[in-house]
């Protein structure tokens, strides 16, 4: 039997119960995955009672209003939503702006701007601690690459296109496929057989990869149009 | 944008001479009106029978619902005099709360589409040229001045849904203008009149025709924005030498590949070509109206009317772009501003695991937030955000109260400030 990966909690103790009282060779077809906490994720109440309680979250204060007042009052609880592009960051207004001129910058919560320890409102995003998704390649450019170097790459290149492929010769020389292609051009004749070869690859697509190829490519065009 | 003629120089030829007499009452002038319109009779004596031989109506048997003059079913167009009677003039200057100042035949000759009557001095050619280049110049001051950083094509894209026929037209459309099924001298002053069988005059933008126009077209030549900016027209469009022919070769092009027996009945409701022939005879009535007015009553009146015609019209700016490589893009701007490179960091995060995860990413300068968004996977989330900053980047605005040029043709204006000026593109398309 395979292991099996389970992530429910209730299964979770019951797992934990299992690995306890029986041998070895039980816990063996159980993986538990255990939670630091495991009643944090507990969701479900023993009794139907205590889940309409834990349920019944209170409203928004904005709702409530203060008891004292019975005049009218404007509810203001705005769902979560994106960030407009025409609040302009800080960083991005000219040096002309009046905007820079007032003490905003706590507003936009700029540490570079604002003093530690004077913001009191909104306490400063400290950026270097949160997650990095992907470095950009071209943040850094090392630009090692000497003239001879470059020659060398179209040597290579036009020598035998097949043998040294652009990923192998960018990875030879420690830079990006894109530059082996900005300084080096291979024949018409290989460029062509590379494209004939992709174009058969194409071919052979049956018609559910075609389509979600097709579909793919359409996303991803309507994420540049700004329509996702 | 281009090449603007001041507002302040008196208009001559055509424009302003044309119409003598629009004022003079009917009862005073009955037959100077009718030796006008000598060219495009063929005797201006002909008595009333030989109009009713003219059009084949029997005039004794049908008689029309009001008295019209003896020539007018002959001519291609109302007589202006008939304008102080059209209760739907009347009607459409009031509803516009157009100054006095504007005459109602005025108002009557900009209904009159160059492709009904081809006389210059009937139709409203002149009025709507006149009418577009106030209003290409007033709009495209303030987009640049309310959004100084806009890349060229982004101009371009608002001023054509700003000024463009489409938006024109809309905005004809919604005076409540009707048109007449078939321009004439009998019809209503106050319907618009236009010629669905010849297209009629185009009228000319400014910009120049490219020496290199026909290799364009024939190897595919691209042009730089920045020779787009002094050769092509208001929207980055090509000069062509003779546009009112190219559309007509369009037109026989369609009508010989025309199939009766495919589809009859889509014929009788219009078609592309028909829909476009009106579009733009609306668009050009609503360039007429502005012309008129600047004509009339001066710049004050019709920078008014501007304003609150067209420019009160709402356009969302950051649905216009289209980004090829937004990361590369915005590394750039941020290598040509003297910022740390940007970084795309993750803010929060949801579902990871699940079908439908959520991640919302941030790109940030330094310790400065640029944009950020929310997006399905990693990837998407993160070109998203290098969009919405640049978006916001380009989208700087100093205020909707910055000042514009022409503000400084008000008599006793303050001081001209300079308005904030970007340095440029980020990339050179």
């Amino acid at each position: 039997m395979e292991a099996q990966l389970i992530r429910r909690p209730a299964a979770a103790t019951c797992c934990t119960l299992l690995s306890n009282s029986t041998s070895s060779a039980t816990a063996n077809r159980l993986l538990v995955v255990r939670t630091t906490t495991p009643t944090a994720n507990t969701r479900q109440k023993s009794t139907a009672a205590r889940a309409r309680r834990a349920l019944a979250i209170p409203p928004h204060p904005s709702f409530l209003g203060s008891p004292t007042s019975s005049s009218d009052r404007i509810i203001f609880n705005p769902p979560a939503s994106e960030a407009s592009v025409f609040h302009t960051p800080y960083k991005f207004l000219p040096k002309s702006d009046p905007r820079r001129r007032v003490s905003l910058p706590d507003m936009f919560g700029s540490a570079t701007t604002t003093k530690a320890g004077t913001s009191t409102t909104t306490p400063s995003l400290d950026a270097s601690k949160l997650p990095v998704v992907k470095k950009w390649a071209f943040n850094t450019k090392p630009h090692h690459l000497t003239l001879e170097d470059v020659h060398e790459i179209r040597r290579l290149r036009a020598e035998d296109p097949v043998e040294n492929t652009v990923a192998k010769v960018a990875s030879r020389y420690n830079c990006t496929k894109l530059f082996v292609m900005m300084c080096s051009e291979s024949s018409r004749e290989h460029r062509d057989k590379m494209r004939a070869e992709l174009e058969a690859k194409r071919a052979r697509w049956g018609p559910i990869r075609a389509a979600a190829k097709a579909a793919r490519k359409q996303r991803f065009d309507m994420l540049m149009r700004g329509e996702l | 944008m281009k090449r603007l003629r001041p507002a302040s120089s008196r208009w001559t030829g055509w424009l302003l001479v044309a119409r003598p007499g629009a004022l003079r009452s009917a009862q005073q002038q009955p037959v100077s009106l009718t030796l006008r319109r000598q060219q495009s009779t063929s005797t201006a004596t002909a008595p009333a029978s030989y109009n009713t031989q003219l059009d084949g109506t029997d005039h004794d048997r049908f008689p029309p619902l009001e008295p019209l003059p003896p020539s007018a079913t002959s001519l291609p167009s109302p007589l202006p005099e008939r304008a102080l009677r059209s209760a739907k003039l009347a009607a459409l200057h009031a509803r516009l709360s157009l100054p006095k100042k504007l005459p109602l035949q005025t108002l009557a000759r900009t209904l009159v589409d160059a492709s009904a009557d081809e006389n210059p001095k009937f139709n409203n050619a002149n009025l709507a040229f006149v009418g577009q280049t106030l209003i290409n110049y007033h709009i495209a001051e303030w987009i640049m001045v309310r959004y100084p950083r806009l890349p060229m094509a982004i101009i371009w894209a608002a001023m054509l849904a700003y000024t463009g026929p489409a938006p024109l037209h809309q905005v004809a459309r919604s005076w409540g203008i009707e048109s007449a099924a078939v321009p004439g001298g009998e019809v209503d002053p106050g319907l618009l009149q236009y010629s669905l069988e010849k297209p009629g005059t185009a009228i000319r933008g400014f910009g120049y025709k490219r020496e290199e126009l026909d290799f364009i077209d024939k190897y595919k030549f691209r042009q730089s924005i920045n020779s787009g900016v002094i050769f092509d027209d208001d929207y980055g469009n090509l000069i062509r030498e003779n546009a009112q022919r190219q559309r007509q070769e369009e037109q026989d092009a369609m009508d010989a590949n025309y199939d009766e027996s495919i589809e009859p009945d889509h014929m009788s409701y219009g078609n592309e070509a028909t829909r476009s022939l009106a579009e733009n005879a609306h668009a050009n009535f609503t360039r007429a109206v502005v012309g008129a007015i600047y004509a009339h009553c001066g710049r004050d009146a019709v920078k008014a009317f501007i304003k609150s015609h067209i420019m009160s019209r709402t356009l969302d700016f950051s649905k216009l772009f289209e980004f090829k490589n937004p990361t590369r893009e915005l590394n750039m701007l941020c290598e040509r501003e003297d910022f740390d490179p940007p970084i795309a960091r993750m803010l929060s995060e949801t579902g990871r695991l699940s079908r439908t995860p959520v991640y919302v990413v941030g790109i940030f300068s330094g310790n400065d937030k640029l944009g950020e968004a929310v997006g399905p996977s990693l990837d998407m989330a993160r070109l998203k955000a290098a969009m919405n900053s640049l978006k916001s980047w380009y989208l700087y605005s100093p205020g909707g109260n910055a000042r514009l040029p022409s503000d400084m043709l008000a008599p006793e204006a303050r001081p001209w400030q300079p308005a904030y000026i970007d340095i440029g593109e980020v990339v050179a398309r």
